[in-house]
């Protein structure tokens, strides 16, 4: 009996042993491990809706054009480009030397063929910048001319990936819909390797991208359902970059030598959104129908405080629908609302809101109160926390708001029924400010909009500046669609959102912000994903983090081996009791 | 053991699957919110992407045809294709979940029972005693744990200071394995701290069921004869007590592992253990209803499946069960 045991404490302190040794043997690969909270939803570029399928297919597939750190279209698949002079013809030169992951040479046919069977089946997150796109010849090998009904102001910053048309061509309109695409084969600079759902996405380097090798053997994005235990990871080097992080943790990860960690401009913003329907059958409170009170509001609201208690700072207090940095970003001036209380009762006062049964909260005549339901959003404690700070704020300018929380889908629902007063939420921005811009049209409402924001002027405005080619020209007309918005306050933009991330930079190096105050990842570019190397060792030193695993490896194994041994041990002398037991039970 | 008595009983577990498949599907579909709202806050999506996926859903159906489709296609071994994984059958998105999910949550269920029925009976036996007071205290503590805290309390402690496990994860992400026991082994590094977690959480209240069963037990006749008879002590409890503490045991477990496929949303969301239960809480944000219909449908079949051995072993523990029937 006693030798049985012994023997099997042996086996099983060898096993173990041995387990707690092979992983962490040194691998010749070097691979950029990316901690993320999103997963892509379809490796299908006419399916994913996600940002993160957005990012993943900028690095495995190649857009005719590509933007630059400064946001400037550069070549991309197309080596250069031409347009007529009425603007309604684009030709493309296609790169000589662009191939295929499997060795086939990129042509005009593929960009046709992917074009079409973009805006043909009309799925997908790409098909929206194609539009007004009415044909696409290729016209050689190499050039493929693109025509248009009108000036397309942004046929420039659609990033739509090519896909090669030797694959599209085996499937139907209708196949696309279900359309998986296991295995992509693209141009890009790196090769879809493996994606396993629920744990990571591998991809790994294209020696032959005709735009050179990228520094990286592979990438991968591991996923992370809980961004504490992400951040810790990153701290101890298992993964050597996080990607929106909470704001809690930055402070702590700053204090970490090997790692760098940066709050940067995010292409986005948090808002305020009222219902400002004209529609009968609308529920929500008509006394939001006036300017004046949503202007009140805004004026009432502490932007900067709420940012600094609930986002520890990170972000900026928000103006205009076109996010602070980008070229098209409209600053108010004179007009601007910042936190005044004085400014939000006076205007309420002039407008006829008294409170004349003195309980605190604003009548207009009719003795109708200005009491509205606030509905925010169950997902994110921080505008939870946002909202209460924000009824607080009002409450001093007579504005009582009455706190509701629901999940996604319920405010989905109470905003297609025009069943709500005001909520907060935010949009993510796009390079064409088309992209946001649209949102507040008329003819979104039932669609995107969720503010029910109609405004002539600004309808007509919107299709006008898709076609203005001078970007400066442009400009000035989006600016004076934001000055619309801004006076008419359907919207209060509340934040300009950041985005937190890290890397760590003792085993990497290269790492570049873009542009200047943005970020590593998730800024519209692959900057950082072909140009960051492994960083080069100094003979004889061997990195710390390697030499903690170490270190660690083998206290580990002795660890865990004392733990085997007790647990048999302990499992050994009950045994034995038992074994007693039934003996004398014999007897 | 009667053949009637056991088709009977198969006969009503299909009847329940039956009537939960119902009533799931029509639930899904009266929750606030669809499957489109992903794209109603992408800013990219026009009204024609709109209408066009509704259409590739099949929303744009009546429910009730959509609801015959359902059912025709289920029966035809077809779980439709899920809206949040885009193109992927429902199916294999789930399949691709249902070995990690038994893996952890088995194992910490097969630790959590052995370990909880130790506690309980050395409880049991020394009421009273001091061993009696610590085990007791362990079993009430452990039940009351939340389980998020030890989640990250065991992270900090054995992947951030100590460093013998990993934080989360099933397997190195993007390693290539030389054999089998090379993989094994890297799966059972990354399990020990879920199944860890899982199992100081289930092992409370095992323990608790057995200790006052067995104390229960212990106070019958027979036991008292059993002594009388000049037996030893631990031969009393295990021979003539235990046995018969085991009957409320057995519906616990039961119930347990039916549930096991179900996974653990809490340890999953913590250690990003790719186990069903993490699939379900995105299912359900996502209003995915073919895959949470296939999810539940999942969990229905195994707990209805569970209950149905336990009430088949019943019979076998306990002849007045069989009798009564």
């Amino acid at each position: 009996m006693k030798k049985k045991i012994i023997i099997f404490v042996l086996i099983s302190a060898m096993l173990i042993s041995g387990t707690a040794n092979i992983t962490l043997a040194a691998d010749e690969t070097n691979s950029l491990r990316i901690g993320v909270t999103q997963e892509i939803d379809s490796l299908s570029p006419f399916l994913s809706w996600s940002i993160t399928g957005d990012e993943t297919f900028m690095l495995i597939y190649d857009p005719l054009v590509r933007v630059d750190e400064n946001m400037a279209p550069v070549p991309s698949l197309a080596e250069s480009w031409s347009k007529s002079s009425d603007n309604l013809t684009w030709t493309f030169v296609l790169d000589e030397n662009a191939k295929w992951h499997d060795g086939k040479n990129v042509t005009a046919e593929d960009v046709k063929y992917t074009y079409e069977y973009i805006i043909s089946s009309g799925l997908g997150m790409y098909a929206g910048g194609l539009e007004g796109i009415s044909s696409i010849e290729a016209a050689d090998e190499k050039t493929v001319v693109i025509k248009t009904n009108e000036p397309k102001a942004n046929m420039l910053l659609s990033n739509a990936p090519i896909l090669p048309k030797h694959i599209l061509e085996t499937l139907t309109m209708e196949d696309l819909e279900t359309w998986s695409n296991d295995s992509p084969v693209g141009s890009g600079p790196f090769k879809f390797e493996e994606l396993n759902l629920g744990g990571f996405l591998k991809l790994v380097k294209n020696e032959d991208y005709f735009k050179g090798s990228p520094g990286l053997d592979e990438i991968i994005f591991v996923l992370y359902a809980n961004d504490d235990v992400m951040t810790q990871a990153l701290k101890i080097g298992e993964i050597d970059a996080v990607v929106n992080f909470s704001a809690s943790q930055l402070e702590e990860l700053k204090g970490v030598p090997e790692i760098e960690a940066i709050s940067a401009v995010a292409q986005g913003f948090t808002e305020l959104s009222f219902n400002c329907s004209e529609d009968s059958s609308s529920k929500g409170n008509k006394l939001l129908l006036d300017k004046n009170i949503r202007q009140a509001v805004e004026w009432a609201i502490d932007k900067q405080n709420i940012l600094d208690v609930v986002y520890y700072g990170q972000g900026k207090t928000g103006t205009s629908l076109v996010p602070l940095g980008d070229y098209y970003h409209y600053e108010p001036k004179d007009e601007l609302r910042s936190f005044n209380i004085e400014k939000a009762n006076e205007l309420l006062e002039k407008a006829g809101y008294k409170d004349t049964d003195n309980d605190g909260i604003r009548e207009d005549e009719k003795g109708n109160k200005l009491s509205f339901v606030f509905t925010l959003r169950s997902e994110t404690p921080e505008e939870i926390k946002a909202g209460q700070m924000i009824a607080a704020n009002v409450e001093k300018a007579g504005i009582e708001l009455k706190i509701e929380t629901v999940d996604d889908g319920v405010l989905i629902d109470k905003i297609y029924s025009q069943d709500f007063d005001m909520f907060i939420w935010g949009w993510g921005t796009a390079l064409d400010p088309t992209v946001i811009l649209n949102v507040m049209s008329t003819r979104e409402i039932g669609n995107l909009s969720d503010c029910n924001y109609s405004n002539e002027e600004y309808d007509r405005l919107l299709l006008e500046q898709q076609t203005i080619m001078d970007d400066s020209q442009r400009r000035e007309t989006v600016y004076q669609m934001q000055k619309i918005l801004y006076d008419d306050a359907p919207y209060i933009i509340l934040f300009y959102d950041n985005n937190l991330q890290a890397v760590r930079t003792d085993k990497f190096e290269g790492w570049k912000r873009v542009p200047e105050d943005g970020s590593y990842f998730y800024n519209l570019t692959y900057t950082n994903y072909v140009n960051v190397k492994p960083k080069a060792q100094t003979e004889g030193t061997v990195p710390e983090g390697t030499q903690n695993q170490g270190e660690s490896g083998s206290s580990n194994t002795a660890l865990i081996v004392g733990a085997v041994v007790l647990l048999v041990a302990g499992a050994a002398v009950l045994m034995m009791r038992k074994k007693k037991n039934t003996e004398e039970d014999d007897d | 053991m009667n053949k009637q008595y056991v088709l009977k009983k198969i006969i009503y577990s299909l009847i329940t699957i039956f009537a939960v498949l119902v009533f799931n599907y029509f639930l899904f579909r009266i929750m606030p919110g669809n499957p489109l709202q992903i794209l109603m806050r992408n800013p990219n999506a026009s009204a024609e992407a709109i209408e066009k996926t509704r259409e590739m859903f099949g929303l744009d159906k009546p429910s009730y045809i959509q609801f015959f489709i359902y059912i025709k296609s289920l029966f035809q071994g077809d779980l439709g294709t899920s809206f949040l994984y885009k193109g992927q059958p429902v199916a294999q998105v789930i399949g691709n979940r249902i070995l990690p999910t038994l893996l952890m949550i088995g194992a910490a269920e097969i630790l959590a029972i052995i370990v909880g029925i130790f506690i309980g009976v050395i409880s049991a036996w020394k009421r009273g005693t001091k061993i009696d007071i610590v085990s007791l205290s362990f079993s009430l503590i452990s039940y009351a744990m939340p389980t998020f805290w030890i989640g990250i309390v065991f992270v900090t402690i054995f992947s951030v200071n100590l460093r013998i496990f990993p934080t989360s994860g099933m397997m190195t992400p993007g390693l290539s394995y030389a054999d089998v026991i090379e993989k094994s082994s890297d799966v059972i590094k990354h399990m020990a701290l879920p199944v860890l977690t899982m199992s100081l959480l289930l092992i409370g209240q095992y323990a608790l069921v057995m200790r006052s069963t067995l104390v229960d037990v212990l106070t019958e006749d027979y036991i008292t004869t059993a002594y009388a008879k000049g037996f030893k002590d631990d031969y009393v409890i295990k021979k003539h007590a235990v046995p018969n503490a085991m009957l409320p045991m057995i519906t616990i477990i039961a119930i347990n592992l039916g549930l096991v496929i179900a996974g653990a949303i809490q340890i999953e969301t913590i250690f990003s253990w790719p186990g069903i239960g993490r699939l379900m809480y995105d299912a359900i944000k996502s209003r995915d209803y073919p895959l949470l219909q296939g999810i539940f449908l999942l969990i229905t079949i195994s707990v209805i499946v569970a209950n149905l051995l336990a009430d088949l072993t019943y019979g076998y523990l306990d002849p007045r069960v069989k009798s009564r029937s």
